[in-house]
């Protein structure tokens, strides 16, 4: 990849942090980067790589299928794509840039493009540093809501997208459309998994 | 199903007008079709018939390329309903378009409006209360607002009319302050609600802890179907099993034959005949072709939803009445109310980790009234009283949880920790500066002038507030809850979606907009029976309420028209 490009997609092309020497592993690790079998609406190719590789360490496949195999990867690009507006799709690549920058920083390469035991290193910080969701009622966050970070909103965005997928919802979780009556108090192992309608 | 008859073109003259087709609008029509009155329903927007035009009732999220989330385009068109955080693209259509009917915030207030036949009957929350003597009595007693021209008693047997034919569920508890409605079986509590039921009715006198009444059939009633338990209301019920205009006293309406609905037909201001000494007609603007016409009738019954039942009236001037027709009191747009909202406590249960639930049951707990009920229950810190709605569920949020990857992966498949929530909804008492007023310096996109809204919760509602927080997590730790949060989300008027008042009924035309049956009182042929006829707002949901008043009013103006009196 061309290096001047390279910085300008990673937001580092402003102040001092160039000249350090993890900038430069970073450019190199770019040529080790998993190519994507899909177009992004949004993404450039380096931030769908971020995203893929973290929603796949977050939710990876079991005996389930992982967050890559329901492609939320994919519907996160389309969201951001469709619904935010300017202003937010901007937040959105800063944030990407910023969250490489400090794996690159902290770790000599941007997240896609480091060792396994790196990233999960990564996201055991990133676990302790982001900020928590605080709780709803009838759909609206109570009280004053902290910052969340990037982390752990896309995590949270991640898990949306997993659990609304056809392939969760209706095979992996439990699928009722029309319950008919209502159970107030049934044995869990009756039920299983969540139910995937809310 | 309808068919209906919106043929409005040859047909300028009705026995009735109704202005309006929402919860209190289809009642009227109902009540006076099936009467025998030549009805007109004005509706500013569009037909929406019952089952064919509700699209999204049966999508699951995958259904849908964006799972509900919202286009730009659709951001900015819904940028005041947004607040609320209840529109996706499921219930999008039934929201009103905020760009095309803007408003002005003198101070902050939700206006949430719902511009197609139905109305907000098709987004309501379906809880449904009956008013007691405490609420009527309530401006008498203590010397807020004017006293209410009518008690229990008079609307008693309207209140038992209209819940025979929605069909109401509920459990009944004899208590004063919330009388029972003729109940359909009632929903069931879920195992944590019960749990917390009998903790908090064994540690605190006086409180109760019942499953929610609600304007669900859990029975098949009247050629409707029961509730299936999906929780998908506000898409429109292919089973008709909640209340709305559209699945149950509209197509009552229309089977009579005498109704006509004319859709996008903008109610622009009510013609009174100052020689007649009566309004004599409506003059509408067609939203679509901008054409004004005139429909004349012997009756109009006003049911536009509180707000805008009140701009009407406001723009309607004439000789006799300069300032709005009606507004001899100077009252017309003042004493707006609403509920308190979000503001409450929750927190986790334990102890349950083995239960869960089928279904999703479209309805919560309640907890009745149980301050300023009499001597004993008396708090000097705030006057009248809350109510609770609530309840539990599993819930959770897996993203807080500190960790990924494949354990992480399956343990977040399995229902999270059982949580429990009390949100209160408190009386606001009366004030004669929260008031509405024409704005004609902002036009709507049929250039008409728009309403300059100016309204606040007062020293009394945050006291109440104050009291439903510190209740609330009181209640809740008595029950063993754990992890207890105390909230007040200190939303501004509308957030309840219970605006009421701003052409109030009372016993003297100085001092109130109507009289006891809610007639105009210097034009007795205008009813008005919609939230804006509200004298004071109780604690409990007022839905029920405006169904009562109104099928009151209706058969009063069809007596009175016999008896040659209007």
């Amino acid at each position: 990849m061309d290096r001047r490009k390279a910085l300008k997609k990673t937001g580092l092309l402003a102040g001092a942090a160039l000249a350090t020497p993890s900038i430069l592993s970073l450019l190199q690790a770019c040529k080790s980067e998993p190519r994507l079998t899909w177009k992004p609406e949004f993404f450039t190719h380096d931030e769908a790589s971020t995203i893929g590789t973290l929603v796949d360490m977050i939710l990876p496949r079991t005996d389930t299928p992982g967050a890559l195999d329901v492609k939320v990867d994919v519907f996160i690009d389309k969201v951001i794509a469709q619904t935010y507006d300017e202003i937010g799709q901007q937040n959105i690549r800063n944030e990407i840039a910023i969250f490489n920058k400090r794996c690159a920083e902290n770790f000599g390469a941007a997240f896609a493009s480091l060792d396994e035991s790196k990233k999960v290193e990564v996201l055991r910080a990133e676990e302790k540093s982001s900020g928590k969701f605080n709780p709803g009622v009838w759909g609206t966050t109570i009280g004053t809501q902290e910052p969340i970070g990037f982390y752990r909103s896309m995590k949270s965005m991640a898990i949306w997208a997993y659990f609304t997928s056809g392939e969760i919802g209706e095979k992996v979780l439990n699928y009722d459309p029309i319950p008919g009556e209502y159970d107030g108090c049934k044995p869990l192992s009756e039920v299983g998994n969540r139910w995937s309608l809310g | 199903m309808a068919n209906y008859n919106i043929d409005a073109k040859k047909e300028l003259t009705y026995d009735a007008i109704v202005i309006g087709s929402g919860i209190s609008g289809g009642w009227a029509a109902k009540e006076l079709c099936e009467k025998g009155l030549k009805t007109l329903v004005l509706e500013r927007g569009r037909i929406v018939e019952h089952v064919k035009d509700y699209p999204t009732m049966n999508l699951d999220p995958w259904d849908t390329e964006l799972r509900g989330g919202l286009t730009p385009e659709q951001k900015k068109k819904h940028q005041v309903s947004m607040r609320s955080n209840w529109v996706g693209t499921d219930t999008a259509h039934f929201w009103a378009d905020d760009e095309a009917n803007p408003y002005t915030e003198v101070k902050p207030f939700l206006w949430l409006r719902g511009h197609q036949m139905g109305g907000r009957s098709l987004l309501w929350g379906k809880q449904t209360y009956r008013w007691s003597d405490l609420d009527f009595e309530a401006n008498a007693k203590d010397g807020h607002g004017v006293d209410w021209p009518m008690r229990y008693k008079d609307i008693e047997p309207w209140y038992t009319h209209v819940e025979k034919f929605a069909g109401i569920s509920g459990e009944p508890l004899g208590l004063p302050q919330l009388p029972d409605s003729h109940f359909l079986p009632p929903m069931e509590l879920n195992c944590v609600e019960k749990h917390v039921k009998s903790r908090i009715e064994k540690e605190f006198d006086g409180r109760h802890l019942i499953i929610g009444r609600c304007a669900h059939l859990t029975v098949p009633h009247n050629g409707r179907g029961q509730c299936q338990n999906r929780n998908r209301c506000s898409r429109g019920c292919p089973y008709g099993a909640y209340f709305s205009s559209n699945s149950v006293t509209l197509p009552a309406a229309h089977a009579t034959g005498n109704l006509t609905i004319r859709p996008f037909s903008i109610v622009q201001s009510i013609i009174y005949d100052d020689t007649k000494g009566k309004a004599t007609g409506v003059r509408i603007i067609d939203a679509e072709t901008n054409e004004d016409i005139e429909y004349s009738a012997k009756v109009i019954f006003c049911n536009a939803s509180t707000l805008s039942t009140t701009q009407i009236l406001l723009n309607s001037k004439s000789n006799r009445f300069e300032n709005g027709l009606g507004n001899d009191s100077g009252e017309l747009g003042h004493n707006l109310m609403d509920h308190t909202y979000r503001v409450g406590a929750m927190g986790k249960v334990e102890g349950f980790e083995d239960k869960y639930y089928k279904g999703r049951r479209p309805n919560g707990i309640y907890i009745p009234r149980y301050w300023n009920i009499d001597e004993k229950s008396k708090n000097d810190k705030f006057l009248r009283g809350f109510g609770y709605q609530g309840g539990g569920y599993r819930g959770g949020n897996a993203a807080n949880i500190e960790d990924f990857g494949a354990d992480y992966k399956d343990s977040i498949l399995k229902p999270g920790p059982w949580e429990f929530f009390i949100t209160g909804f408190a009386e606001c008492l009366p004030y004669h500066d929260n008031q509405v007023s024409l704005n004609a310096d902002v036009l709507d996109k049929w250039g008409q002038p728009t309403l300059a809204i100016d309204a606040e919760f007062k020293e009394n509602e945050k006291a109440a507030n104050k009291q439903i927080q510190e209740d609330g997590v009181e209640m809740l730790e008595k029950s063993g809850l754990k992890d207890i949060i105390g909230f007040d989300n200190e939303h501004p008027p509308g957030y309840g979606v219970h605006e009421m008042g701003t052409a109030r009924m009372g016993l003297d035309p100085k001092t109130s907009v109507l009289n006891g049956f809610n007639q105009v009182h210097a034009a007795k042929n205008v009813f008005v029976t919609d939230g804006a006829c509200m004298t004071s707002s109780s604690c409990v949901n007022p839905s029920l309420t405006y169904m009562a008043i109104t099928a009151r009013a209706a058969n009063h103006a069809v007596a009175e028209l016999k008896k040659m009196n209007l």
